[in-house]
């Protein structure tokens, strides 16, 4: 438990209302159009949702997981959070394709991109697919700050869940994308500042660097500072293959789209800048930032090593940055550390609240239900959305008990089936709706019968979190290969305008020399 | 023609090129020398500000390298943006 003086009651209420009332200055901005609701009109300079970028990835439960991989594997368990270098390759790849579509969000692309009864079907079908995705990260990640809450003040989970998602709805109901991404850009300075004070404090209060370097020398762990320092190349618990497997799936993924459960905020950041270089950028930037931010947790983790080396329990080392904060700064700090932390919060609420509503609103309201809705009845339609997604997210939050297992699950398993169709539909004009639509489908029974049902039943061994991505690749693509290649291609005039508008990469010869013989390039 | 190219026309950057190529490659490894040199640096191991310095002097080359591509690619591109944003209007009355 922790006492809050008076100066830290008032950080935390004046960052709160600073929070607020900057997202709904932009109430009147919001409710101009759909477009200004989810895409705040396509007009920002690339540092905006770079900021957005930045502090949406930085939730209350990245702290923990962080902590989680580098108090277990020193900071080679850095490499957990390097999945985010797909957007090393997406920013000057598959960034600049998808910001040239225009779509609001992947599952309008996917109508651009094919056409006919499979692409309505995966319009529906992703679109659906984020909703429950966005209620579900929603769920974790507010259960994340249901934890912080318990361990600061003793607050029964619930209340930590739901107090601080409420007063998140509160700007983006009022003014949408554009109160969720001007509250962002402040809560990514907070978030920055604050990360790398409280890393370096407790660093210091652990003895300073070169203390926590001796330390682990003396203890005999001195592969703990070694960001290379594997159990092998297939045995141990932080094997070689496991590190070629993420590099393989990080930055060939940023090829295609939709191949990390990332990239579907990042698509939102994407159409919301200015130009398309605006657009490159901010995806670059963003990560970058992110990966930084992951080496400041990292030597901060290293610092609570060594002060408490012998815990053994995932849920009391996954606390060790916001230990580090409350245990050692002075009173008066405590609140703006805690203000920060809620910074934090409310930057990934915000985003997913108004993510997700992109899909209620744009891909299944106003596409399926209504599609002569003026533009008034939309922004109504999105509010009505993010209230639902944030009901929905209370749900789920109630029911998820361990954030680490969730959240490994979903970056390794939700993505690994989509993962390759992901890049094929951008590089190869021959893929089809059929293929990417069962490779969807087939995913989903497969992941969750390679890693629950037949290891429970004893049919197959409980394999390796990488070990997973490849049977689950492989499987995915023994069905959706056969069935791009046994159905219709997508119609030459469809491929074309695709063509001409987005100019993807890769095997697109035929296109484009009907593109060409058309005149078009 | 110099190696890197810095002056595009819009239809010229709208091809895959050697700079493409060339930052692809360069990206991910800024990436890496920003995450590794910084957690090191933070331990103030030394080779830690050498790895961080490398990965920043290769972001600006980068950025040197493909910038005036991606200006061209934009410039080209919002001329005809207007006309792609009302084609994507209709195309979401799919019931017409």
């Amino acid at each position: 438990m922790v006492h809050f003086a008076f100066l830290d009651w008032f950080w935390l209420v004046a960052f709160v209302l600073l929070m607020i009332g900057s997202g709904a200055l932009f109430y009147r901005l919001g409710k101009r159009s759909e477009a200004d609701f989810f895409l705040a009109g396509r007009g920002l300079p690339w540092w905006l949702p770079a900021s957005s970028v930045y502090a949406t990835h930085t939730a209350t439960d990245t702290p923990m997981w962080v902590a989680g991989v580098v108090y277990k594997h020193g900071l080679a368990g850095l490499w957990y959070g390097f999945f985010a270098a797909w957007c090393a390759i997406s920013a000057f790849v598959s960034t600049k394709i998808f910001r040239r579509s225009l779509a609001y969000s992947q599952a309008e692309w996917q109508t651009l991109r094919y056409g006919g009864m499979p692409a309505e079907l995966l319009r529906g079908w992703v679109a659906g697919w984020q909703v429950f995705l966005n209620m579900f990260i929603l769920g974790w990640v507010g259960i994340a700050m249901g934890k912080v809450c318990y361990f600061l003040f003793g607050w029964p989970p619930w209340m930590g869940l739901t107090i601080f998602s409420t007063l998140c709805a509160v700007y983006v109901l009022a003014a949408g994308y554009w109160g969720v991404v001007m509250a962002d850009f402040q809560q990514g300075i907070i978030a920055f500042v604050a990360i790398a004070f409280v890393s370096i404090w407790g660093m210091h209060a652990a003895g300073g660097p070169h203390a926590i370097v001796e330390k682990l020398h003396e203890m005999g762990l001195s592969r703990m500072l070694n960001p290379f320092s594997f159990s092998g190349f297939t045995g141990g618990d932080f094997p070689v293959a496991w590190f070629i497997t993420m590099l393989f799936i990080g930055i060939l993924g940023g090829l295609g789209m939709a191949t990390a459960i990332d990239w579907f905020p990042e698509a939102q950041r994407i159409q919301s800048a200015r130009t398309v270089k605006d657009a490159s950028w901010c995806i670059w930037a963003g990560q970058a930032l992110v990966v930084t931010r992951n080496a400041l947790w990292g030597a901060a983790i290293l610092g609570f090593f060594v002060l408490y080396p012998d815990l053994t329990q995932v849920k009391d080392y996954e606390m060790a940055w916001f230990r580090l904060g409350f245990e050692t700064l002075p009173v008066g700090m405590i609140g703006f550390f805690f203000a920060a932390i809620v910074a934090i919060h409310l930057s990934t609420i915000s985003t997913h609240l108004n993510l997700g509503a992109v899909y209620i609103t744009r891909d299944l309201y106003h596409h399926y239900i209504n599609p002569k809705a003026d533009q008034r009845r939309l922004v109504w339609v999105g509010r009505v959305g993010t209230v639902i997604l944030l009901v929905g997210s209370f749900i789920f939050g109630s029911i998820m008990e361990n954030i680490t297992e969730w959240l490994i699950f979903a970056l390794w398993i939700m993505a690994a089936g989509v993962w390759l169709p992901g890049i094929l539909q951008v590089i190869w004009w021959r893929f089809n709706g059929w293929g990417y639509l069962t490779a969807w489908i087939f995913n989903l029974v497969f992941s969750w019968l390679v890693v629950w049902v037949l290891p429970a039943f004893g049919v197959i061994p409980h394999l390796r979190d990488y070990q997973q991505f490849w049977l689950l690749m492989f499987l995915g693509a023994v069905v959706f290969i056969p069935v791009t290649l046994l159905t219709k291609a997508e119609s030459m005039d469809k491929l074309v305008k695709f063509y001409v508008m987005s100019r993807p990469v890769g095997w697109w010869g035929p296109v484009r020399r009907e593109a060409e013989r058309r005149g078009l390039l | 023609m110099p190696f890197i190219r810095r002056q595009w026309t819009s239809k010229e950057a709208d091809e895959w090129t050697r700079e493409d190529t060339i930052t692809v490659i360069i990206s991910p490894i800024v990436y890496v020398l920003l995450m590794v040199g910084t957690a090191l640096s933070m331990l103030l191991i030394p080779a830690g500000f050498a790895i961080l310095a490398a990965g920043i002097v290769l972001m600006l080359v980068m950025i040197w390298i493909i910038n005036p591509k991606l200006s061209s690619v934009s410039e080209g591109y919002e001329k005809k943006q207007k006309g792609y944003i009302e084609e994507l209007e209709r195309t979401i009355k799919w019931e017409d």
